[in-house]
């Protein structure tokens, strides 16, 4: 299985760029996430892959194989790249049966008849519709449209298979479903997986590693885990999962320790940092909701940040409670197991549990207005 | 992809190997689909320029083509734009040409989202009968015009006697347009048709979901969806019009009314010694405008994108019910048909029967076979026919390949002057019959070679061809677009070439497209004749050249024999093409 190397990709359109510097090495087997808000750049990434697009710089490799490198103009067609690709519409082609649709790939490969029956078969078997081979696409639900759409692309086994936000069209509970699906059929096939979505929940629980991208910019790359407890920006942050920032500036930092005066309420938090700051600097304190601690005002609680706060709203989201905190001007988000608190409470947090960035930006001007409230 | 898999990789079923990409060969370095696309770009050049050159050339030159030793001048132009009528012709043309275009939107659109879109009473009948005008020709619907409404019309005649006057002039730019107007309707119609045909019907559940009723569905959702197919049939009637011959001819000739193509008409081909150098500038003056038309058209299409709506994902029509407003839209078509085309053509017929036609006297008791006779005594006359047919269903073949070729080029590959051969599929559209003619008979006498063709039917089909080719590409174009991209990325990722990806896929989808052009073509072949009044040689005449002759000569007992078998070619035609569509499109 393959691996695939992008290089100095840049993309641009007219005036306009989209794409700017994207590296990144995707491991054979993998299942590797481009994730990012609307409009970042993750499908004409998918699409320089593919070769639908051209890119204006930069180079991609696949197993070794260049496929595109403007350096040395080399542009490898699209059809000559065997990859595997499954589109946001899917793309069945209407006017073919589901069968005639996995046939084509085959037809154009001059398989045997007997080879393209096993191989239908089998791509049909492992997505689970065999028996519908004989209707046509507007004859199937949107979610098996979907599976066809697999089925197709992986019936020819592919080097690399890219999709480009499959899942988009199906309900909820479907979408929930097809990706636990999605992710046991790769790790199965084991084949090297390129999917785009702008889903978090979606990239967290299916991926190896995500990478997020912003504006043409490849932000991040890691693992979940890593992307959503290490985001390497507050935007990231903001982005995968929800989080609570508070502006601020810089005290001093000892020992890997920062301490940090809110611009909200003048109280001052610690926060582990690595980060060459100087005193004086503006930061923003980012906090995850469920890395926060509620206890009564009344109760003894030891913690590097003890802030006194009173609760605005409660809420019960199923297993457990989500509350609105007054800080200052902030409404500060904490995921609770207890439902029992009101009035005023004691914010608690470890100065392991908070992320530290330079700057005093919050990435969403629009969610932030929303997280104010009068003092 | 090379062949050794770990064992996480997909395993090959046993005794089979993992496939392998597929390759193409390339020839020089390209692939064929860029060959093809240059072929087509070549073409398609070619075949635009060698009219337009000579007639260029002519324009500045101070004598004739042929003669030698001509000196480079804008004499023509200054002649052309001192002569005092020519403001009025600019006037009158422009008049014409809005007056026929609007009154065609007025027709095409209405109907064409009522019979498609809405229960209709007879709803599939309606939709049949109102394209049927369209297959007869100006020149034809002229003399059926004039048969029933001129001022000495049958049904004129019968007001006249009854009120006293005759509450219209036919022989007006008025009347023209109308006349014009009920004639090009029906292929704004089928452009319109075939684009909500097409149209996904989930955008118009999601309406009637957020509440909208059927008519706020019509004109929010349904209407604007309309817009390619409005622009490119707008622009193509506007330009149509602009060069259209027949009715100008027919009813502005007696009253001395005259539009371009009349002026050109007469300039040209009436006078004794034809003034080549005004003809040129004239004709140049007329490129000027298509120019214009086809930039705006490409500067109103280049959202194109945002209409694309038959994605991947299938989807079924529904129809809309209006309640009572159905009936009197049924009534409106009804009369249309009934009164722009069926009973001028019948009368038409009628007339070809009979000695003498008109209220004044029973038309029965002069039936008659005399006006056929008279045609079929003279070979050159039956030859028409014969040489007729021939050109439409060549041409019809050849004109949709190259129509098909040139959109796939222009709108489905990366092919750096695809919009180049956009602008050269359409540029014939405001290139009057009359110039055509006149630039491809001076183009076959200065190229080498050119002898061969001049005079022969080949002339006559690549001059129609040209003509006819806006046509085919303008009906093949809408749906195209209606075809999402990603069933062609889809076939690119999964293995065909550009040219595979049309053969495997495309082809199929656009079959109907396909199949509506041929026929339109061969319609429009058919009805064509005003290239063929420079090119034809004695026996290389078509129907419509002999109709006019007829005509002038005051035989308009055989113009109506020779229309009437014109309509009946044409109807076996579409009927049996239809059939064979119905055949072959239920897949
Ligand atoms: N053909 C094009 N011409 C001009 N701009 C384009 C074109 N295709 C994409 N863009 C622009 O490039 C940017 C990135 O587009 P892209 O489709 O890659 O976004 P995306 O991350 O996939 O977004 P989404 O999640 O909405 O699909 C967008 O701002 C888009 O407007
Ligand atoms: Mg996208």
């Amino acid at each position: 299985m393959p691996e695939v190397q992008v290089s100095g990709l840049h993309k641009k359109f007219g005036d306009v760029t989209v794409l700017n510097d994207i590296n990144f090495t995707i491991r054979e087997g993998e299942f590797f996430t481009l994730l990012g808000p609307s409009g970042c750049g993750k499908s004409t990434t998918l699409n320089c892959i593919a070769g639908l697009e051209s890119p204006t710089a930069g180079s991609i490799t696949v197993d070794g194989v260049p496929f595109v490198d403007t350096a040395k103009k080399l542009y490898v067609p699209t059809e000559e790249r065997n990859l595997g690709m499954v589109f946001q519409s899917y793309a069945l082609w209407p006017h073919m049966t589901v069968e005639a649709n996995l046939v084509m790939p085959l037809a154009i490969r001059k398989v045997s008849k007997e080879e393209k029956a096993v191989r239908i078969h089998e791509a049909l078997d492992t997505v689970g519709l065999a028996h519908l081979k004989d209707r046509y696409p507007h004859q199937l639900s949107g979610g098996q449209q979907q599976r066809v759409a697999l089925a197709r692309a992986l019936v020819y086994s592919p080097s690399v298979l890219l999709l480009d936000e499959p899942l988009s069209n199906l309900d909820a509970k479907l979408r929930e479903q097809s990706r636990a699906w999605l992710k046991r059929l790769q790790v199965e096939l084991g084949i090297t997986t390129v999917y785009v979505t702008h889903d978090q929940d979606e990239a967290l629980s299916l991926s190896d590693r995500i990478a997020v991208m912003f504006e043409g910019n490849m932000t991040q790359i890691g693992a979940p885990a890593e992307i959503y407890e290490r985001p390497a920006t507050a935007a990231v942050a903001a982005f995968v999962g929800s989080c609570n920032f508070f502006t601020g500036r810089l005290e001093e930092t000892r020992g890997g320790i920062a301490r940090v005066r809110l611009d909200n309420t003048g109280l001052v938090v610690k926060v582990a940092s690595t980060l060459a700051l100087s005193p004086g600097d503006a930061v923003t304190v980012a906090v995850r909701p469920e890395r926060l601690t509620i206890t009564p005002a009344s109760a003894d609680v030891t913690g590097a940040n003890v802030l006194d706060t009173s609760v605005l709203t409660r809420s019960y989201v199923g297993s457990r409670y989500e509350y609105g905190l007054k800080l200052g001007t902030n409404v500060v988000q904490v995921i609770s197991p207890t439902g029992n608190l009101d009035g005023d409470v004691r914010l608690v947090f470890d100065a392991d549990d908070a992320l530290l960035y330079a700057g005093s930006n919050v990435p969403s001007a629009e969610a932030q207005e929303l997280m104010t409230v009068a003092s | 992809m090379t062949t050794t898999s770990t064992d996480k990789a997909v395993q090959p079923p046993a005794g089979r190997s993992i496939l392998p990409a597929p390759k193409y060969p390339r020839v020089f370095g390209v692939g064929r689909g860029r060959l093809v696309q240059y072929g087509i770009f070549i073409l398609l050049a070619l075949f635009v320029l060698a009219p337009i050159v000579p007639i260029l050339y002519q324009s500045f030159r101070d004598r004739p083509l042929y003669e030698a030793g001509g000196l480079l001048t804008a004499g023509n132009y200054v002649k052309l734009f001192t002569d005092a009528g020519f403001g009025q012709v600019v006037l009158n043309t422009a008049i014409f040409a809005v007056g026929t275009t609007v009154l065609t939107l007025v027709i095409a659109i209405p109907m064409a989202v009522l019979v498609v879109r809405t229960r209709l009473p007879f709803g599939r009948l309606l939709g049949l009968s109102m394209q049927w005008p369209f297959f007869i020709s100006s020149l034809i619907l002229g003399f059926g015009w004039i048969t029933l409404y001129g001022p000495a019309g049958f049904i004129s005649v019968q007001l006249r006697q009854v009120f006293g006057f005759v509450p219209w002039n036919l022989y007006s730019l008025g009347g023209m347009a109308v006349t014009e107007a009920v004639g090009l309707a029906p292929i704004a119609y089928v452009f319109c048709a075939n684009a909500l045909r097409q149209s996904d019907a989930s955008l118009e559940s999601a309406a009637r979901v957020c509440g909208a009723g059927p008519v706020r569905i019509l004109f929010q959702v349904v209407v604007p969806m309309l817009r390619p197919p409005i622009v490119y049939s707008s622009i193509l009637i506007f330009s149509m019009s602009l060069e259209t011959l027949s009715v100008p001819l027919l009813y502005g000739t007696p009253v001395r009314i005259e539009v371009f193509s009349t002026f050109l008409y007469t300039n040209g081909l009436q006078s004794i010694s034809p003034d080549y150098g005004i003809l040129g500038a004239a004709s140049t003056l007329i490129l000027a405008v298509t120019i214009g038309t086809v930039a705006i058209q490409a500067k109103v299409l280049k959202n194109a994108q945002r209409f694309i709506s038959v994605r991947g994902k299938a989807t079924r029509p529904r129809l809309l019910d209006l309640g009572w407003i159905r009936w009197v839209a049924a009534a409106a078509i009804v009369i249309y048909i009934i009164f722009g085309a069926l009973l001028p053509i019948l009368g038409l017929v009628f007339r070809s029967f009979t000695m003498i036609f008109t209220p004044l006297q029973n038309p029965f008791d002069t039936l008659t076979l005399s006006n056929y006779q008279r045609v079929f005594t003279f070979p050159v006359y039956v030859q028409s026919i014969t040489n007729s047919v021939v050109v439409a269903a060549v041409g019809a073949v050849l004109v949709s390949v190259l129509a098909l070729l040139a959109v796939l080029v222009a709108r489905r590959s990366p092919f750096k002057f695809a919009r180049s051969v956009e602008y050269l599929a359409l540029a014939p559209q405001a290139m009057p019959g009359i110039i055509v003619g006149i630039g491809f008979f001076w183009a076959f006498a200065l190229t080498p070679g050119g002898g061969w063709v001049q005079g022969t039917l080949m002339a006559v089909i690549i001059a129609f061809g040209l003509r006819a080719l806006p046509t085919a590409f303008g009906s093949i174009a809408p749906a195209i677009m209606q075809i999402g991209r990603e069933l062609d990325d889809a076939a690119r990722t999964s293995g065909a070439d550009w040219f595979g990806t049309f053969f495997r896929i495309l082809r199929t989808l656009l079959r109907p497209a396909f199949v509506g052009a041929l026929i339109l073509v061969f319609v429009t072949m058919m009805k064509e004749y005003s290239a063929a009044l420079f090119l034809s040689s004695a026996n290389t005449g078509v129907i419509g050249t002999t109709m006019l002759d007829l005509w002038v000569q005051g035989n308009t007992g055989s113009v109506a024999a020779l229309a009437t078998i014109q309509i009946a070619i044409t109807a076996v035609f579409v009927a049996v093409a239809n059939l064979f569509m119905k055949g072959h499109t239920d897949a």
